[in-house]
C-alpha cells in the first residue's frame, strides 16, 4: 500500500532519481511515493488557481494520471516538482477554458486564504485581516488566468522567477510582465488606503 | 496631493511600482523613481502599498491544514502499469 498523498519528500533510501527510474519502469507504488511528496502542495496550487474544491479534486486526479502517462518522457531537465507543477498549471488552464463562459464566477473561499497565525492572533487585527483576505481572494479570482497563475506561483507559492516562468511555460521577461500586471490590478482592486493600513 | 515632476514621470512611476519592489529596475530607472517618489505623496504611498500587497499575498500561503484528497491516485491505479501513453511532454 503506497503512503498517503502528503507533503513528505522521499527519504535518502528512496531518492527522487531512483523513484523516477522505478516509475518509468511502470512501478505504480514508486510513482505514488514520488508524486505523493508534492500532492498537498499541488492540491493547494489547484485550489488557488481554480477556486473550487470539487473541481480542484477532479483536476488533481487528472494531473496525476497525465504525469503517470507521461513519466517515460520526463528527462530530468527540470526538477520533478517543476515538471509536475507545469502539468498542473496546464490542466488548471484547460479546466478554466472549459468554463470560460462564466469567468467572473470564480471564487476563492476564505478557508483557502489564510493569513499567518502571527497576524491573526492580534484580535484588533482580525477584522482587518478578514476583510483583506476576502478582498485579496476576490481580486485574485477576478484576474485573467494567466495573470492569476503568475502571482500565485511567484508571490503565494514563493517560487523563484526562473522556476515560476518554467512552470508557466513562458520566458522570464514575459513572466515578470504578467506578474507586474497582476500586482497592479490587485493593488487597484484593493486600494492603497487598505493596503497601507495593514502595513507590510 | 503632490505630483511634482512631469506627468510622464508620475505615470511611469505608477506603472513600475511592482518592478521597483521586485528589484527589477536598472539603477538609472530606480533613481528616477526614487527621485520622483521623494516628493510625490501618491507614489510614496504606492511603494508602501505595493510592499504591503506582496507581503499580504505571501501570507496567503498559510494552508497548513489543507491536504490532497485521498482519491488523488485513483485514476492512476485504474490505469495500472500499462496505462496508455500520453502526449504530455517533459
Amino acid at each position: 500500500m503506497p503512503p498517503r498523498a502528503g507533503g513528505r519528500a522521499p527519504d535518502a533510501a528512496d531518492t527522487e532519481a531512483s523513484l523516477v527510474a522505478r516509475a518509468q519502469a511502470r512501478d505504480v507504488g514508486a510513482f505514488e511515493r514520488l508524486s505523493g511528496a508534492y500532492a498537498d502542495r499541488l492540491f493547494m496550487l489547484l485550489l488557488r488557481l481554480l477556486g473550487d474544491r470539487g473541481e480542484a479534486e477532479d483536476v488533481a486526479q487528472e494531473v496525476m494520471l497525465r504525469a503517470w502517462q507521461g513519466i517515460a518522457r520526463f528527462r530530468g531537465q527540470s526538477s520533478y516538482f517543476t515538471w509536475l507543477y507545469r502539468i498542473a498549471v496546464n490542466e488548471a488552464n484547460r479546466a478554466l477554458a472549459k468554463r470560460a463562459r462564466r469567468p467572473a464566477s470564480v471564487t476563492i473561499g476564505a478557508d483557502e486564504l489564510q493569513l499567518p497565525e502571527s497576524a491573526a492572533q492580534d484580535p484588533s487585527r482580525q477584522a482587518e485581516n478578514s476583510e483583506l483576505r476576502r478582498s485579496l481572494g476576490q481580486a485574485l479570482a477576478e484576474l485573467p488566468p494567466a495573470l492569476r497563475t503568475a502571482i500565485v506561483l511567484r508571490d503565494v507559492e514563493g517560487l523563484s522567477t526562473q522556476e515560476a516562468a518554467e512552470i508557466a511555460g513562458i520566458g522570464q521577461a514575459a513572466f515578470k510582465s504578467r506578474l507586474h500586471q497582476a500586482r497592479l490590478r490587485v493593488r487597484a482592486a484593493i486600494g492603497d488606503e487598505t493596503l497601507t493600513a495593514i502595513g507590510g | 496631493m503632490g505630483m511634482p515632476g512631469s506627468t510622464d514621470d508620475h505615470q511611469w512611476s505608477q506603472q513600475h511600482l511592482s518592478h521597483y519592489v521586485e528589484g527589477d529596475l536598472r539603477p538609472r530607472a530606480r533613481r528616477r523613481l526614487d527621485r520622483h517618489a521623494r516628493d510625490c505623496a501618491d507614489c510614496g504611498r504606492g511603494i508602501r502599498a505595493m510592499h504591503a500587497l506582496v507581503y499580504a499575498v505571501q501570507g496567503l500561503d498559510g494552508l497548513a491544514g489543507v491536504r490532497a484528497p485521498a482519491a488523488i491516485f485513483d485514476r492512476v491505479r485504474l490505469a495500472g502499469p500499462a496505462g496508455p501513453p500520453s502526449s504530455q511532454h517533459a
